[in-house]
């Protein structure tokens, strides 16, 4: 069951027509596609995404470009909205996501539920850390990552003992319990969760009985540990890229960082593991092409990510990605961007250091990211000074 | 004061044998034949416990159960029913007791004293 209902409020204006899993990353994918494509490379294919508000754009993507199990296999990818059949309201928190779709985990009974969280960029095999789960009888496993001490305060850190058992919870401590024969180190949940389902059921009855804010972190891990086999399992043992890369890209400058690293010579997240597919929706657009190649009008793209159909027509882009559909025009210079679907850059415009969301048009000569204090009267222009430009804003 | 209780039970017979042993037992007695009630019945007449037939017209109690955990989450709730296959069902695990029908109502008076002293402790 993958939590798809998140806002993603540090992301505005990216958020403001989509949830968060919906964002673009990457030029082609969209933030869940991570999660998604994990889970059929670990071969799952039984699969309900939750959402609620703001979905339409991810209902769209999901029923464009995943409507690709069997289900006469009796393997689907199934979209929730918010049913209201127990309560009238949003889901109040995480837990209480899934204890509102109770009915629909009746129908499947499995013996165990894999919770995730469609907001993260990473490329774990579930199947290992289910494995460890089983070997150890767990009613619950949750998946950890390593983190140094110094940044206890962001993350909510699991204490354990050396068999990996979760003997505690801090919430963005002080002063961390470290790893056991690692002091300068953390365990910190990734929102990765192996159920036993009777005693998710269980749990997940006792905690909407409650007075809780209904959240797995804050409120039903917390009350397992005295009562329940609960482990914590560590994400380097089932981590595809080997790097340790996990991204929750909370924020514009965390987006803005994690969408750079794609055009480094060595990214940490390797978008070409051929073993390791992650899959998307794309239309059938033609290829890439840059032209023109005269004097002072050269159509050129470097250290950059370019989509099918982009047409780089007599200006330049260096280190920057660009989504399906970007038109850039004669005498344009474009740096360290990210231009989403559609967007059409002008004559003369210069542009660094700016995410430009979809379909926007940027008129004849316009510079965005040069000037920030001009910049901020109109866009979004985070602390470290990226300017966010929204989608169908009219310049 | 009186404790309340709400008994949802769709058969009119039984509404009224289980309104009569409870109230001869010092209880004060809402009835409501179906969940749709039983909902109204509960923001109107605020009871201290509700007993909660399965199989009825209109809402079934496994869906008014949801329902009623979803708005009041203190209230303790008896599942009474004539089918123990229900206990199968995740949702019945969000009631506080179970109990299989029976002419005799000794077992679901225990339980409806057990709950209220419960409730009562807390």
């Amino acid at each position: 069951m993958i939590l798809a209902g998140g806002r993603g409020e540090r992301l505005y204006p990216l958020t403001r027509d989509r949830a968060k899993p919906a964002v673009p990353f990457g030029a082609i994918y969209r933030i869940i596609d991570f999660t998604l494509s994990n889970c059929l490379n670990s071969d799952i294919r039984r699969i309900y995404t939750l959402t609620q508000f703001k979905s339409i754009s991810l209902h769209r993507h999901i029923q464009l470009g995943w409507n690709i199990l069997s289900a006469p296999l009796g393997e689907f990818i199934e979209v929730i909205p918010a049913q209201q059949r127990i309560d009238e309201q949003w889901y109040r928190g995480t837990a209480d996501a899934i204890f509102q779709n109770i009915y629909t985990l009746q129908q499947e009974r499995p013996d165990l539920v894999l919770i995730l969280s469609g907001d993260h960029i990473y490329k774990m095999d579930y199947r290992k850390m289910i494995g460890l789960h089983l070997e150890k009888g767990a009613d619950l496993t949750v998946a950890a990552i390593r983190m140094d001490r110094k940044l206890s305060r962001e993350f909510g850190v699991m204490e354990v003992d050396r068999d990996r058992r979760i003997i505690g919870f801090q919430e963005k401590p002080e002063e961390p319990k470290t790893i056991p024969e690692d002091p300068e180190g953390i365990l910190v949940s990734m929102g990765v969760y192996a159920f036993n389902t009777e005693i998710l059921v269980r749990r997940l009855i006792e905690d909407a009985r409650s007075d809780s804010s209904h959240d797995f972190g804050r409120d039903v891990i917390p009350a397992m540990i005295e009562k329940d086999r609960v482990f914590a399992f560590d994400f380097r043992q089932a981590d595809r890229g080997g790097t340790g890369y996990w991204r929750d890209v909370g924020t514009i400058d965390a987006y803005f960082e994690a969408n750079m690293d794609l055009i480094s010579v060595t990214p940490q997240l390797n978008l070409y593991d051929s073993q390791w597919p992650i899959l998307t929706y794309q239309s059938p657009y033609p290829p890439a092409k840059t032209i023109l190649a005269e004097e002072g009008r050269v159509g050129t793209a470097v250290s950059s990510m370019i989509s099918n159909g982009c047409i780089i027509s007599g200006g330049s882009v260096k280190r920057s990605i660009l989504s399906p559909r970007v038109t850039i025009h004669s005498y344009v210079e474009v740096e360290d961007s990210i231009l989403m679907e559609g967007v059409d850059v002008g004559r003369y415009v210069k542009i660094r250091r700016t995410i430009i969301d979809k379909d926007v048009h940027i008129p004849q000569g316009m510079e965005i990211g040069y000037n920030l204090d001009e910049d901020v009267k109109r866009f979004t222009v985070t602390a470290s000074g990226i300017v966010v430009v929204p989608k169908g804003i009219r310049l | 004061m009186k404790k309340k209780i709400l008994v949802v039970e769709d058969e009119e017979g039984l509404r009224l044998l289980y309104e009569e042993e409870l109230e001869a037992e010092g209880y004060e007695v809402l009835t409501a034949q179906n969940g749709k009630e039983a909902i109204q019945k509960l923001e109107e007449g605020k009871p201290d416990l509700i007993i909660l037939d399965i199989v009825m017209p209109v809402m079934d109690g496994m869906e008014a159960l949801g329902r009623i955990v979803g708005k009041e989450r203190r209230i303790p709730i008896i599942l009474n029913t004539s089918y123990p296959g229900y206990r199968q069902d995740f949702m019945s695990w969000a009631a506080d007791a179970y109990v299989t029908k029976s002419t005799d109502l000794g077992e679901l008076k225990n339980k409806i004293r057990e709950l209220l002293e419960k409730g009562k402790a807390k």
